[in-house]
């Protein structure tokens, strides 16, 4: 990068703003996935005027620009595959406005989740896609990739609550989209085209989010299974019960296995266990939902059911499916988390599914998820300075994505596509919808300069 | 090829096992008052990582972000993969003084204590009006911090001590120096034998520490083995006071804030709010606390070193006291009341102090 360009950047952004230290070139290579490449250098934005000042340049540059959040995202899709400019934007940090009667918030990007959950549960509100990165992931992140969490079964994902946005186009334009109002038909939904966009078409500046009021109760059950199809069935038969669960986990065999081999929770060993949790305005409205799925899991041939009939056992009963991630995390050096996804009635056989690929090439996949949505994580385990074992783990992968789709399902959940599945983008989407997404990306991004390389845009 | 740097032999493993899930960016002081992500325990991590896969190599260019952590182990608290951060950066820091790379301030701090006998180079120790070298039951053992800095603090608790009429005697005491383990260096045993040869001499069967990182210094180094069998044993002053009966009360909105090296580092939470409930029944917790509490930004040689981010990380702790509407922080450190009240800002009107110099003024008052 030319230093009038550098020089440019300061003079835009303050020199104690900028950066090509090594130590922030090392950070900004990496997310939480296993891809990583330098960028030449890093800005802390402060204000929208900064971003499109920066954009417009870089777009005469052709410079690539990256917008970052935490860095927590799962597929690379915050790695600048191409370098070019960091555009960190943690330092865009404030809540601009809780309006309860209007039922919404207004954020900058760079605000954390897990503040903005504390600010709304001083009124009794809350912002209900809670991703399990939700302490330290930004919001802008989250509307970036469309965020999911583990209440996505009746809550929906991140994409369900976002109203309106400022984005920063790449010309420097800066635009907005949707309203203040909860509801909308006012031309072509530009906002639902920007969320789940992976900072490809412009850079979120500021975010309208519809919050709802937070239940005040909740139950909360477990049932282990002796046979994935009968946890299977009884996911199928609480879908045809009427009861949408606030919370429908499952954990599969090596997961509980791994757990038992690294903690002492002495878990019962069997092919699946069932977490539930149902949530309302008064606890006689919750245990009434939670009888009907109780009843479903007696029928469907429990090894054991057992509801919690204090927090502090609820607590207890949660510790299995919250040490899952940290349990796999420490067993090998590298591990790959996915998050496939299939119409719920094909959890069980995607677990299945995954158990198998697991045997047929000699490697470690430990699955858990949220049957509630279909959305699984299994998370493959291997030595990543093994070049036998990266092979194995690839093929795996390759894999899981082909069983994703064929039982009607998709590549990501709530991870995003990233540079991770760019390569699996038409194992999912017809040469229409490619070629539709690559129009997309020319049309606000003519010379491609927002993170480059992402999505498969550019085949 | 090069050799192997101690941190690999030691810690590969652990490095690798970093999954840069970012969590600890949450919970990290000097994160939270710079935002600048090479700086969490994440971006710490990587550099080492790249280090061993030989893309970077140990320099100067890291100084800002190995040397500026200040050990408070928030992100081990919180790491899912078990990652022991601190332990790790304290090994990176001896290989980068090894190869002659050291943020200046923690090379002054180890020239110091070759020369001089407490951290701050101060020939002329304090004597708190007080006969030093007794025999006695107890050694109080004041800590750096406390006898050149907070002797105020340092007063009031001595005057405790004689209220409640304990058997205690002052030494001439020296540095612990245990934390040139965490800047780089190694203990200084010159100034361990002088701690040693003058407690044991004193026949006390107890030190009582006022300082939290003497008290993990005198029970965790080895150097400092021959006290334990001797019979010597060590104990805070926190735990000395817990079953002490206090017949003084406050109607004051009193918090707690966790020194890093008495909570996390020990898991010393209740003592010192047992003793604080006795006192003050109006005791509010902060939003953070116990093995959440947010650092203040005085440890691991950061305040000496990265003075500014130092005092910013003391101001965010401080904030949370604004938010509870304290009138007093109480804290069992005398570092961390330093930083704490040279952040404090005017218009924040709660005292800082510690919980054995408030109990000695609620004393006074009576």
């Amino acid at each position: 990068m030319e230093d009038r360009i550098k020089e440019a950047l300061k003079e835009i952004v303050g020199a104690d703003n900028y950066t090509e230290q090594l130590i922030d070139m090392v950070s900004y290579s990496y997310d939480a996935s296993e891809h990583h490449h330098r960028p030449t250098c890093g800005v802390w934005a402060t204000t929208v005027e900064q971003i499109s000042r920066i954009l417009e340049m870089a777009n005469r540059e052709r410079i690539p620009v990256i917008p970052r959040g935490a860095g927590t995202g799962l597929s690379g899709m915050a790695v600048p595959a191409r370098g070019g400019i960091v555009l960190d934007l943690n330092h865009m940090n404030r809540i601009l406005q809780i309006s309860i009667e209007d039922r919404l918030a207004i954020v900058q990007p760079g605000v954390v989740y897990a503040d903005l959950e504390r600010a709304l549960a001083q009124h009794g509100f809350f912002f209900p896609p809670d991703p399990a990165s939700g302490k330290v992931a930004t919001l802008g992140g989250n509307v970036a990739t469309n965020a999911g969490g583990v209440k996505g079964a009746k809550y929906g994902t991140t994409r369900d609550y976002v109203l309106g946005l400022q984005v920063v186009l790449p010309d420097g334009r800066v635009m907005r989209t949707g309203s203040h109002a909860m509801k909308s038909v006012s031309g072509y939904d530009l906002t639902r085209l920007f969320v789940g966009s992976e900072g490809t078409l412009g850079v979120v500046t500021e975010i309208i989010l519809k919050i709802n009021p937070k239940p005040t109760a909740t139950s909360t059950s477990m049932a282990t299974f002796d046979n994935l199809e009968d946890a299977g069935r009884a996911v199928s038969q609480i879908m045809h019960s009427g009861i949408i669960p606030s919370v429908l986990e499952i954990l599969g065999r090596d997961t509980i296995r791994a757990i038992n081999q690294n903690t002492d929770l002495n878990l019962p060993e069997v092919d699946a266990m069932l977490l539930a949790e149902t949530d309302g305005y008064t606890q006689a409205e919750t245990e009434y939902q939670m009888s009907k799925i109780m009843d479903i899991f007696r029928d469907n041939h429990p090894q054991q059911v057992q509801q919690a009939q204090s927090e502090a056992e609820a607590a207890s009963l949660w510790k299995a499916r919250k040490s899952a991630y940290a349990v796999l995390a420490r067993i090998k050096t590298h591990f790959v988390l996915e998050d496939v996804t299939v119409p719920i009635g094909n959890v069980a056989a995607l677990l299945k599914g995954v158990e198998e690929i697991a045997a047929r090439h000699e490697i470690q996949i430990a699955t858990f998820g949220h049957a509630g949505d279909g959305n699984l994580h299994p998370q493959i385990l291997y030595d990543g300075y093994d070049p036998a074992e990266v092979k194995k783990m690839e093929a795996a992968t390759a894999d899981l994505f082909r069983l994703a789709i064929d039982l009607k399902g998709t590549l990501t959940g709530e991870h995003g596509i990233g540079l991770a599945k760019a390569p699996y983008m038409t194992l999912e989407h017809d040469a229409a919808a490619m070629e539709a997404m690559r129009n997309i990306k020319k049309l606000f991004d003519p010379n491609n300069i927002l993170n480059p390389g992402k999505m498969a845009l550019e085949g | 090829m090069r050799d192997k740097y101690d941190f690999e032999i030691k810690y590969r493993d652990q490095i690798l096992k970093c999954s840069r899930c970012g969590f600890c960016q949450a919970v990290c002081p000097v994160y939270g008052s710079t935002l600048r992500p090479a700086c969490n325990a994440r971006g710490k991590m990587l550099i080492l990582k790249e280090v061993m896969d030989g893309h970077i190599d140990l320099n100067d260019e890291l100084i800002d972000t190995l040397f500026q952590c200040t050990t408070c182990a928030n992100c081990y608290q919180n790491c899912p993969s078990g990652v022991n951060v601190p332990e790790i950066i304290k090994q990176v820091r001896k290989d980068m003084v090894h190869i002659g790379s050291c943020h200046p301030a923690f090379t002054g701090m180890n020239e110091v204590l070759q020369a001089h006998d407490n951290i701050y180079a101060e020939d002329e120790p304090e004597d708190f009006e007080r006969e030093r070298n007794k025999q006695a039951r107890y050694v109080y053992f004041i800590g750096c911090v406390g006898g050149y800095r907070e002797d105020e603090s340092t007063l009031a608790t001595l005057d405790l001590l004689d209220r409640l009429s304990v058997d205690y005697t002052l030494i001439d005491e020296v540095c612990c120096s245990g934390v040139l383990e965490d800047v780089g260096f190694q203990i200084n045993p010159r100034l361990v034998q002088l701690n040693i040869e003058r407690i044991l001499t004193t026949g006390a069967e107890a030190v009582i520490t006022g300082c939290p990182y003497c008290f993990r210094t005198f029970n965790n180094k080895e150097q400092y083995a021959p006290l334990k069998e001797k019979g010597v044993s060590i104990i805070h002053i926190s735990q000395f006071l817990k079953n002490v009966a206090m017949d003084v009360t406050t109607d004051l909105r009193v918090t707690y804030h966790d020194p890093c090296d008495l909570g996390r580092h020990c898991g010393i939470y209740e003592e010192p709010r047992g003793t604080i409930r006795k006192i003050a029944p109006n005791f509010v917790e902060m939003r953070h606390h116990h093995a959440d509490a947010l650092c203040c930004g005085a440890g691991g040689g950061v305040r000496g070193a990265f003075a500014k981010n130092s005092i910013a990380m003391a101001r965010r702790r401080l904030e949370e006291a604004e938010e509870i509407e304290a009138d007093v922080v109480l804290t069992e450190c005398n570092s961390c009341v330093h930083n704490l009240s040279n952040a404090k800002l005017r218009k924040q009107k709660f005292k800082v102090c510690t919980t054995t110099a408030f109990i000695n003024e609620l004393m006074d008052e009576r």
